[in-house]
């Protein structure tokens, strides 16, 4: 027997012992009915070629490996970015479990997020029932500032109506008239987790600043020098909204970061649990509106938050993503137009930094070729990056992509002699990235952990970057944006690549005369 | 230490060597003790040049003694490539400790030459000698000689300790140790009227096996590599080839001369950098063997393999002509490759617009003048904003530098591509040249010289624009201000090595009435150090006439005077 007491087998290698090799083999064998390896073999091959890319791309129900998440999962994340605020999904607590479950995988941290626990019977009957008892148990147990309501698909399939629901529940007591409830239809069967954040964004400030739902006055804009900045959905927040705010100081810029959930996901181990963590403040949330103008880092997350904001007369800012020296070069200048405020020498010398370390190792990026898939706005930043680097991006791919993240895609091709030859995929999932690495292969792919499994079929080697990244920690913590972020994902990029040089050198006697310690 | 110092003159006594054939017997004598300038940004020193010159040696054991810092400083830092053994590789060092400088570190290393036979089994052991053990009298020829004779295995001492001198001298002191040693030590199996040795080639990047399967076309046989993928019975067996190929001139011109002289081997200098300096390398092989008693066929075969290996390359060239020929390029290495290089741009179509000399020798300087004429500039050492300055007059593209000075490139705003060691690409032999081209190409073609050469673009006045108002107001200051311009002038250093300022000889000129380089030397010690401003004080001598209208004497005046 393989495993024994005294020296205790994990499952990496348990299961290649001698018993369980024989036993796999014999149930194959006899009760399996397996097709025989060539035919697989071949049938494996056969996914290889243009002849299976083409079935492939002319799918046109089906969906496989979706690079995409479901809007309630966006609706947790704005969710919880302000002060105090527990999101409270009405619908099935099943889903609500899977968000938890995908933030703590990704965050490494606990994630705090409740249901209305719908029922069979609530199906039938409604949810009204499960709101008010819910609102009014999730205000008793855990003390939140605001309750966030958002939905599944299954109140949105049986029409519940929110902004009645949580009248009704005011009414019937379950919590004070005047306790913040803002709410945002999010069903799953509408666009992905970007549109969801984008409704709960907007269904925040749409409670804060026009009335909270017809219970008091909108609030009357009166115009002051500060600015609104929004991150949108993004894997990196921790790193990046730190980072921003750490930009903003420089600067000297006064502003406010709406859905600041960069603390609630990065909370110290000191002996005391945080539900809540920093986050902007309800007044602050109110007050946005008076600012001069909004800031969005990700378009494709904002897409009605910011008409819904300029309509209440600020100017709006739309960017995709930036990462990299003429991007963050862009956001800063557009910062600095709009506050007055000059871009200080601090942040000059970061950008040289940036320029020499790109310079420094440009030669092993230059003319590589890459595959990035991801969210809209981040495929977008990374495309520029890599354009500017010097790099491909030959395969651009994003699940929750349109037709117009595509025209602008294409545009930034456009834009640089290495986008020649390159093309963008809205809409595709990763079964159609596994074609386009077969058929037209690339030198290095970056997406998110479920990259890995085109990593292994395809030999493609990943670099992680994008949400969810569950097989490697910590890399949230670090920014993206800013010259600091642009630096971080260049040495991901070119960590990758010397990991792969090293490989392919690593063997002794054989390869390994070129296995060196100066790359 | 007298043993040390005799060879260090002896090696200094180079009759191969085109500078020390110049000097006078004075002169000869101080030797090429270039003193490194106190306070100056310093290069490697002996022990560095010895190691570097014998490492690539892949099967030896090659074992550093000394403290930590030699070996743990200089461990597996070259980009050498082995086809066989990886033992090279391996950082062995006796790691001396206080006590051990204390008590003498001796038997420190003679234990550690047994452990290292004990535990690898190498056919050769080297033992480098550093500073610290030097002077504390560490004898590293008598503990080798030792240890020699009780484990019956060559244990080779190689006494180049880092104070001795520069890197160039240290590559000598290593080729000294394998004339004393190895060469000539054992026997080759069998020999052929094609042997060859190749002396001075590191197979960085691999580049020998570009040229190797050429000479293996031809049935030539490279018996040794010094020290390039060589093994340690290679050497040994070096002293029977019929002819041998001196490739980084100043590195191991004495390991080329003395076989020479001591087993008729008769030696060219040649490059295989470059399409024409790689044809020509193999017709002078061939031509060298035949004059040894090869058949005289091989010749035909030569040219027949030139003829259809430049087809070749030309035409993978081809496409990357169009877009490079213009371009101008400034070269930024040093020895051998300066000169190889620069036919190899110039065959691609591109015009190098100037070169630094830093460490060529006199033969590179003048191969240089021949290939791109007497107006190339050199640039002895160059500060980034005295680079950016030549870089606009001459318009350059693109600087070639070695591994250190692209950082410098890189804050001059500079395009580069690194051609020294740290490259990773092979540039050698006729498809060496293509993939030269082609990363040329890559190099000029990249986005981010662009976002390097701008500025940050909030900034209203360009880095250009600073740079450029400096230069100028520097000059309309000098032209406004005769005496500040004599002061410039007078403070403009001469002479390096050691630190002698244009003002103190145009007085010493002056006042003695100097007419010849040499007196000037004699007077002020400039061009006493490595001798590569001699040049410089030929020009100073010719103009003389000038200061003696300033200073209304002439030469022989002042000397009366005097």
């Amino acid at each position: 027997m393989s495993q024994n007491a005294e020296k205790v087998l994990d499952h990496f290698n348990l299961f290649r012992q001698p018993e369980y090799v024989e036993l796999f083999e014999n149930k194959k064998k006899e009760f399996e009915f397996a097709e025989p390896a060539d035919k697989v073999e071949e049938v494996r091959e056969w996914a290889k070629t243009w002849e299976y890319r083409e079935k492939n791309f002319a799918r046109e129900a089906l969906t496989v490996n979706p690079a995409k998440a479901c809007q309630p999962l966006g609706a947790v994340f704005a969710a919880v970015g302000f002060e105090g605020t527990i999101p409270f999904v009405h619908g099935s607590q099943g889903c609500v479990a899977y968000y938890r479950s995908h933030f703590s995988r990704h965050f490494k941290e606990p994630s705090s997020c409740v249901s209305s626990s719908m029922t069979e019977d609530a199906a039938v009957f409604g949810g009204l029932s499960n709101m008010v008892d819910g609102l009014a148990n999730t205000y008793n147990m855990y003390q939140p500032k605001m309750i966030s309501v958002s939905t599944t698909c299954m109140a949105e399939v049986i029409g519940d109506d929110l902004n009645a629901f949580i009248k009704t529940a005011k009414d019937k007591g379950s919590i004070p008239q005047e306790f913040d409830v803002p709410f945002a239809h999010t069903p799953a069967f509408v666009g992905s987790h970007i549109t969801g954040y984008d409704n709960v964004l907007k269904g925040i400030l749409w409670h804060f600043w026009d009335g909270k739902a017809g219970t008091t006055e909108p609030l009357k804009r009166v115009p002051n020098d500060k600015i609104n900045f929004i991150g949108g959905f993004d894997g990196y927040t921790v790193g990046n909204l730190r980072e921003i705010k750490r930009i903003f100081n420089l600067m000297g810029v006064e502003y406010t970061i709406l859905a600041d959930n960069s603390d609630v996901w990065d909370t110290p181990t000191d002996g005391t649990f945080r539900m809540y963590d920093g986050g902007t403040t309800l007044e602050d949330t109110a007050n946005a509106l008076h600012a001069k103008a909004t800031i969005s880092m990700q378009e494709f997350c904002t897409e009605k938050t910011l008409p819904f904001i300029a309509e209440h007369g600020q100017e709006t800012y739309a960017f995709n993503h930036p990462i990299g020296v003429k991007a963050t070069d862009e956001f800063l200048m557009t910062i600095s137009r709009i506050t007055g405020k000059p871009i200080p020498e601090a942040l000059e010398k970061e950008r040289g930094r940036l320029v020499d370390a790109i310079a420094d190792s440009t030669a092993h990026i230059h003319g590589q070729k890459f595959a990035i898939y991801g969210d809209p706005d981040l495929c977008l930043g990374l495309t520029g990056f890599l354009l500017e680097l010097g790099a491909e991006p030959v395969h651009v791919l994003s699940t929750n992509g349109n037709k117009s993240w595509a025209d602008k895609v294409q545009a930034l091709f456009d834009s640089s002699p290495f986008g020649k030859g390159c093309h963008v995929y809205p809409g595709k999932d990763l079964w159609h990235m596994r074609s386009l690495l077969f058929t037209e292969p690339v030198d290095f792919l970056i997406g998110n952990t479920y990259g890995k499994y085109l990593e292994r079929d395809t030999g493609t080697p990943l670099i992680r970057i994008g949400f969810p990244i569950f097989d490697r920690h910590h890399h949230h913590r670090y920014p993206v944006w800013g010259y600091q972020g642009g630096l971080n994902v260049l040495v991901w990029i070119l960590d990758k690549i010397f990991d792969e040089m090293d490989k392919n050198t690593i063997v002794p006697a054989k390869t390994d005369y070129s296995f060196d310690i100066i790359r | 230490m007298s043993s040390l110092s005799n060879k260090i003159q002896d090696v200094f006594n180079e009759p191969g060597c085109g500078k020390n054939q110049a000097k006078s017997e004075k002169e000869r004598k101080k030797g090429c003790t270039k003193q490194l300038q106190p306070g100056g940004a310093a290069g490697g020193c002996a022990f560095d040049g010895a190691k570097i010159a014998l490492q690539p040696i892949t099967d030896v054991a090659h074992l550093v003694h000394g403290p930590i810092a030699c070996e743990g400083n200089s461990w597996d830092n070259r980009g050498s490539k082995s086809s066989g053994s990886n033992l090279w590789r391996t950082g062995f060092t006796t790691d001396i400790n206080e006590t051990d400088v204390v008590f003498g570190g001796e038997k420190r290393l003679f234990k550690s030459i047994r452990e290292v036979i004990e535990k690898y089994d190498p056919p050769a052991v080297f033992v480098y000698q550093t500073c610290v053990p030097a002077m504390i009298g560490d004898d590293i020829e008598a503990v080798c000689k030792a240890a020699s004779k009780k484990f019956g295995k060559p244990v080779v001492p190689v006494n180049s300790p880092g104070f001795v001198g520069p890197k160039n001298l240290g590559n000598k002191l290593a080729g000294e140790a394998l004339l004393d040693y190895v060469i000539g030590t054992e026997e080759p199996e069998y020999t052929t009227p094609y042997d060859i040795n190749i002396i001075g080639e590191y197979n960085l990047s691999g580049e020998l096996w570009q040229v190797k399967p050429l000479l293996d076309e031809l049935g030539i046989r490279i018996l040794a590599c010094i020290s390039g993928d060589a093994k340690y019975r290679d050497i040994a067996c070096s002293h029977r080839a019929r002819a041998a190929m001196m490739v980084c001139s100043k590195s191991m011109i004495n390991i080329a001369r003395k076989m020479e002289e001591r087993y008729g081997i008769p030696f060219f200098e040649g490059s295989f950098y470059g399409i024409g300096d790689t044809s020509d390398a193999l017709r002078q092989i061939s031509r060298l063997l035949i004059e040894r008693g090869a058949p005289a066929e091989l010749m035909a075969r030569t040219e027949a393999l030139i003829a259809r290996e430049e087809a070749r390359a030309w035409a993978a060239i081809e496409p990357y002509k169009k877009r490079l020929t213009g371009k101008k390029v400034l070269l930024i290495t040093g020895g051998v490759k300066s000169w190889s290089v620069v036919a190899a741009l110039q065959e691609s179509g591109m015009e190098v617009v100037g070169t630094s000399v830093k460490k060529s020798t006199k033969e590179d300087k003048e191969r240089i003048k021949e290939l791109m004429g007497e107006d190339a500039h050199m640039i002895e050492d160059m500060t980034p904003r005295e680079m950016y300055k030549m870089l606009k007059e001459a318009k350059a593209d693109i600087m070639l530098s070695g591994g250190r000075s692209q950082f410098v490139a890189l804050k001059a705003k500079m395009p580069w591509l690194d051609i020294n060691q740290e490259r990773h690409h092979a540039y050698m032999g006729y498809v060496g040249m293509v993939e030269l081209v082609k990363e040329i190409d890559k190099a000029l073609y990249n986005p981010i010289w662009e976002q390097v050469r701008k500025r940050a673009p909030w900034e209203e006045s360009t880095w250009e624009d600073v740079a450029d108002s400096a230069i100028a107001a520097e000059a309309a200051a000098l032209a406004a201000n005769p005496e500040l311009a004599r002061e410039k002038r007078r403070s403009t250093p001469v002479c390096n090595c050691k630190s002698v300022l244009r003002g103190a000889i145009e007085d010493a000129i002056v006042e003695h009435g100097l007419t010849t380089a040499d007196a000037v030397s004699e007077k002020t010690l400039a061009g006493t150090g490595c001798g590569s401003c001699k040049g410089k004080l030929e020009k100073i001598l010719e103009t003389m006439d000038h200061w003696h209208a300033e200073t209304g004497k002439t030469g022989t005046q002042a000397q009366q005077a005097a």
